[in-house]
C-alpha cells in the first residue's frame, strides 16, 4: 500500500505529490504513516502533530478526500473502504489528482484554508473568527464565593459544543466557506452557541446577535458535511438552526409590537 | 559578531515585528516585562496573573496552546470541596487532602508545598468554575467528585473524562479577551543571562526558520513533561523535555528526576491513557484467568490504590505469566452499563473504539502500564524560583515537589494552576526588584545559536537520526522501567553514552529553514539524551524503592539513607549528582500500606 502526499513550498511553480510505499503495522494511522514518510523517505516534509490521541484537534488534514485528523484515521481501514463519509461535494474537495483508493492513500491539506507548506495551513482567519464570536465567559451575576450551581440536566446540551477541539475539519469541510471567505464557520458559530445556551450566563439574546450578521448564522445553507466529518460528533447545523429561530422569534415579536 | 542589526518590539502585538528584508543579517528582539515558555494550563494561567497585574507579559509556544498536552488530561483535578461526603459520612478537609497526597508520595513531597497545594484546591477549582469551566455536576448543582487512587474521599473534580479539555480552552478563552500576545511555533534554544541573572531567551520561529530574541526581566518556565524519553508513553509526541534541557544547559539543576510515574492502564498497542476516572467509577482489572487481581496486592484499596502500585500489580501479573499475548490485562467497565459510560466516561469509549477497536460498553479494554507522568523536574523552591534569579518554573517542568516519589491522580492539573497563580504572583512581587535587561547578550545569545544550528547543518554524516531517537525510549522503557535493578540499568546508561557520541557526528537531511521540523526533532533528541543520561544516573545512585522508584535488588524503603531529594546539575559534559533533605512537618513517615 502506499501514501501519496500533496507537496508544496513557496517558490514552486505548482504542488507536487510524492508516494511512497508502506511497511503498514497493524493499527497504524495515517499520522504513523507521515512519520514513516519523513524518517525513511524525505524529512523536509511538513505536518503538524501533537497529541496523536485525537484530543487536541492539531493533525487535520484531507485524507482520500475527507477532512480528517490523521492520528485517529486507521490506514488498513481506508483501504478497505470503511471510512467512506459522503460529503456534499463543492471544488476543493472534488478529485484533483488521480490515486486508487484500493492500494493509495491521499494525503492534502485541509481545504479552505490558505496552504504554507506542505499539508501545513494557515489557520489564522480561523481563529479570527473564533475571537470574532468573543468566546469567553460573561456571567449574568457577580462572583459569588462558592461555586455557580448548575442544574445537571443543562450539561448535555452544553457538552455538545464544549466537546468541540477546533481542529477545523468542519471550516475544511464547508462548501459555503469554499466559496465564502468572510462566512464565520460552523465551529466559531457553535462556540458562540456554547456560550449562548450557558445556564450561567445572562438569558436572552445578546449572544446570538454577535452573529447576527449575513457572514454569521444566515450564510449557512445546511450541507451537512461539518457534522458529519466532526471527530468529536459536534452538531454546529443545530446550533445555527436553533439560533437563527430564536432570531426569527425576536424579529415576529418586534413586528407584532406597535 | 558585532555587526547584528536588530529590531527591538515592545509592542503587544507580535505580528508587527516582521523582519525587514535586507541584504545584511538581521535579527529579531522582543521585549516583554515576562516571558512564559509553555502554553498549557500552568503558562495560561500564568500569564493571565500577569496581564491582571498590569505586566507585560507575553508566551512563547512550540504548538498552539490549544494543542498543549493538558488538553489530553481526563481524569479531574483534586479539591476538598466536600460536595460528596466519604463512606462514613464525614466531610473531606485540605488537612486529609495533604495526607493523602504526602503518603502517596511516599513521603518524599516537601510537605510545606503540598499544604500550599491542598489549602488553595478549593479557591482553584472554584476559579476554573468563575471563568466559566463546564463542570460534570451532582443532583444538587454542586460541582461533580469521584473517588480517585490514594485518596480517603470522593475528592476529584471532573468534567466527564475531558477534564483538561475543558480547563484548558477556559484558559485559552480568558487568554484571549485579554489579548496576551503568543509567539506560537517558536522552539526556544536557549536561556540568556546577564549580570547572574536570567534576562530572556531565544527562540527559533518554526515557520521561518530564524532565531528571535527576546529580552525580559523574567522567565517563567511551563514546559510540561519529558515522557516522550520512554517508548510506551501516554504523552503528546512533543513532551520532550525541552523546559528541563534549557535550564540545565543554563545552569540550572534538575531535581528527583528517577521518579518517572507509569501509569497503570494505558490502551495496549498506542498507550493512550485509560483515565483512572475508568477505575474510579467503578472499572476493574481482571487477568488472563478473569481474577481481579488486586485483591492480592491492595486488599483494601483493590483498583483504586495509588498509581505506582497498581502498575508493578499489573506488571508482575505479566512477568508471571497471568497476562494476555503480547503483554497487557483486561480493564473491565462492561458491568458499569452503557448510560453510566456514555455519561461519565465518553472520551475514552471514543479512544478504546478508535484505536483497539473495542467499545468498553460490550468488551473489556486491553491495558498496560505506560510512562505518563514526571515527578522531578526543574528544582525550584515553595516559590518556584531558581537558584537563577529571574528563572522560575511550575506545572511538570517544575519539581516543587508536592507529588514526591510518586503522584496522585487528580493532583497535576491541580498542581498547574495553583502553581501557575503563585508563582505569577511571585513574579509579580518581585518585578520591582529585577533589573532592566541589558539587549546585548540576547544579541549575543542569536548569533550563539545560529552557529550552533550552523555546526549541525555542516555535519558530514547524514545517517538517519531518527533511528537514535527510536533507540532511546526503547533503553529508557526496558531498563529504567517500573521494574529496575542495577545490572540493567548500569547497560541501559552504556548505551545511552554511545547513542549520545553516535549522535554528535548526525545531521538532519533537510536544511532548509522553514518549516525544519526535522532539525527541531534533532534538538529535541539532543536535549532528551542528555536527560537520559541524568534520569538514568539519579536511578543508579538511589539505592532503595521509593514510590515509583523500584529496585528488584533494594526491594526496601530506605529512610535512613535516602529519605532526601536527588539533585543533578551540569557541570561540563559531566553530570553531578548531590542531595538535600525533604521538607517534613505535618506527617511522620511511615510504611504505605493500601
Amino acid at each position: 500500500m502506499k501514501l501519496k502526499v500533496y507537496r508544496y513550498h513557496d517558490g514552486m511553480k505548482e504542488p507536487r505529490y510524492d508516494t511512497f510505499k508502506l511497511k503498514s503495522d497493524p493499527g497504524m494511522t495515517v499520522l504513523g504513516a507521515l512519520f514513516q514518510f519523513q524518517q525513511q523517505f524525505d524529512d523536509s516534509i511538513a505536518f503538524h502533530y501533537s497529541c496523536r490521541g485525537a484530543v487536541c484537534g492539531t493533525c487535520a488534514m484531507l485524507i482520500n478526500k475527507v477532512p480528517r485528523l490523521a492520528c485517529r484515521t486507521q490506514v488498513a481501514s481506508l483501504i478497505k473502504g470503511e471510512l467512506k463519509i459522503p460529503l456534499s461535494q463543492f471544488p476543493a474537495i472534488e478529485e484533483t489528482v488521480k490515486w486508487n483508493p484500493e492500494e493509495e492513500i491521499l494525503v492534502e491539506p485541509l481545504p479552505n484554508f490558505p496552504v504554507i507548506r506542505d499539508l501545513i495551513v494557515d489557520t489564522t482567519s480561523f481563529f479570527n473568527y473564533y475571537k470574532f464570536v468573543e468566546p469567553v465567559f460573561k456571567p449574568a451575576d457577580k462572583t459569588p464565593e462558592k461555586e455557580r450551581l448548575m442544574d445537571p440536566s443543562a450539561i448535555p446540551e452544553l457538552e455538545l459544543y464544549t466537546n468541540c477541539i477546533l481542529c477545523g475539519a468542519c471550516f475544511g469541510s464547508c462548501p459555503i466557506d469554499g466559496k465564502n471567505p468572510d462566512y464565520l464557520g460552523p465551529a466559531a458559530l457553535a462556540k458562540l452557541y456554547r456560550f449562548h445556551i450557558d445556564p450561567r450566563e445572562k438569558e436572552g439574546t445578546d449572544r446570538l446577535e454577535r452573529a447576527n450578521i449575513p457572514e454569521g448564522w444566515w450564510a449557512c445553507e445546511f450541507y451537512g458535511n461539518c457534522r458529519r466529518v466532526c471527530p468529536k460528533g459536534v452538531p454546529p447545523l443545530i446550533a445555527i438552526a436553533k439560533a437563527r429561530e430564536q432570531l426569527n422569534d425576536i424579529n415576529e415579536k418586534k413586528e407584532e409590537e406597535p | 559578531m558585532g555587526g547584528v542589526n536588530v529590531i527591538v518590539t515592545k509592542s503587544l502585538n507580535h505580528d508587527d515585528a516582521k523582519e525587514k528584508s535586507g541584504s545584511s543579517p538581521q535579527a529579531t528582539i522582543h521585549s516583554h516585562e515576562v516571558i512564559i515558555i509553555g502554553g498549557g494550563l500552568t503558562g495560561l494561567r500564568a500569564a493571565i496573573q500577569i496581564a491582571d497585574a498590569g505586566l507585560n507579559g507575553a508566551i512563547i509556544s512550540k504548538v498552539h496552546p490549544l494543542r498543549s498536552h493538558s488538553v489530553a488530561a481526563q481524569g479531574g483535578m483534586n479539591a476538598s470541596l466536600g460536595n460528596v461526603p466519604g463512606e462514613d459520612g464525614k466531610n473531606d478537609s485540605w488537612e486529609m487532602h495533604a495526607y493523602d497526597t504526602v503518603k502517596g508520595s511516599d513521603y518524599l513531597a516537601d510537605q510545606d508545598a503540598v499544604e500550599l497545594m491542598c489549602r488553595e484546591a478549593t479557591s482553584t477549582v472554584i476559579e476554573l468554575e468563575h471563568m466559566g469551566t463546564v463542570w460534570s455536576r451532582l443532583e444538587n448543582g454542586k460541582i461533580a467528585q469521584r473517588p480517585f487512587g490514594g485518596a480517603g474521599f470522593p475528592r476529584t473534580c471532573y468534567a466527564a473524562d475531558r477534564t483538561g479539555h475543558n480547563a484548558l480552552n477556559t484558559l485559552y478563552e480568558q487568554l484571549s479577551d485579554r489579548d496576551i500576545p503568543v509567539y506560537e511555533e517558536f522552539f526556544v534554544t536557549s536561556l540568556v543571562q546577564d549580570r547572574g541573572r536570567c534576562n530572556g531567551c531565544t527562540a527559533i520561529d518554526i515557520k521561518t526558520g530564524t532565531v528571535h530574541g527576546f529580552v525580559s526581566k523574567a522567565v517563567l518556565m511551563a514546559t510540561g513533561g519529558f515522557g516522550r524519553i520512554f517508548s510506551r508513553s501516554t504523552n503528546a509526541l512533543i513532551n520532550t523535555g525541552d523546559g528541563h534541557t534549557l535550564a540545565l544547559n543554563a545552569g540550572v539543576p534538575l531535581k528527583d528526576m528517577e521518579f518517572v510515574q507509569f501509569h497503570p492502564t494505558t490502551l495496549y498497542g498506542t498507550n493512550i491513557l485509560m483515565s483512572e476516572g475508568a477505575r474510579g467509577e467503578g472499572g476493574i482489572l481482571l487477568n488472563s484467568n478473569g481474577e481481579r487481581f488486586m485483591e492480592h496486592y491492595a486488599p483494601n484499596s483493590l483498583d483504586l490504590a495509588p498509581r505506582d502500585v497498581v502498575a508493578r500489580s499489573i506488571e508482575t501479573e505479566i512477568r508471571e505469566g497471568r497476562g494476555f499475548d503480547g503483554g497487557y490485562v483486561n480493564l473491565d467497565l462492561t458491568h458499569l452499563g452503557a448510560d453510566r459510560i456514555m455519561e461519565r466516561l465518553p472520551g475514552i469509549r471514543l479512544i478504546a473504539m478508535d484505536f483497539a477497536g473495542v467499545d468498553p460498553i460490550d468488551d473489556p479494554v486491553p491495558v498496560q502500564p505506560g510512562q505518563h507522568y514526571s515527578m522531578g523536574g526543574i528544582d525550584v523552591d515553595i516559590n518556584g524560583a531558581t537558584i537563577l534569579p529571574g528563572l522560575y518554573a511550575a506545572g511538570e517542568c517544575a519539581c516543587i515537589s508536592v507529588h514526591g516519589a510518586n503522584r496522585l491522580g487528580g493532583n497535576s492539573l491541580l498542581e498547574t494552576v495553583v502553581y501557575g497563580r503563585l508563582v505569577a504572583d511571585k513574579i509579580i512581587e518581585d518585578n520591582p526588584i529585577h533589573l532592566e535587561p541589558d539587549i546585548e547578550p540576547i544579541k549575543l545569545a542569536i548569533i550563539d545559536i545560529e552557529d550552533k544550528i550552523g555546526d549541525i547543518m555542516d555535519r558530514k554524516d547524514n545517517g538517519n537520526f531518527f533511528r537514535v531517537k527510536n533507540a532511546i525510549t526503547d533503553i529508557m522503557f526496558n531498563k529504567f522501567g517500573i521494574f529496575r535493578d542495577s545490572d540493567g540499568m548500569d547497560d541501559g546508561l552504556v548505551e545511552i553514552k554511545n547513542l549520545q557520541e553516535q549522535f554528535s557526528m548526525l545531521s538532519p537531511i533537510n536544511k532548509e529553514k522553514p518549516f525544519n521540523q526535522s532539525l527541531i526533532q534533532f534538538l529535541e533528541v539532543d536535549g532528551m539524551l542528555k536527560l537520559a543520561e541524568i534520569i538514568a544516573l539519579s536511578a543508579i545512585e538511589r539505592k532503595e524503592s521509593r514510590g515509583s522508584h523500584t529496585r528488584i535488588d533494594h526491594p526496601e524503603r530506605d529512610d535512613v539513607n535516602f529519605l532526601k531529594h536527588t539533585v543533578s546539575i551540569l557541570n561540563g559534559e559531566e553530570v553531578d549528582i548531590t542531595y538535600k533533605p525533604v521538607i517534613l512537618g505535618m506527617f511522620e513517615p511511615k510504611e504505605r500500606v493500601y
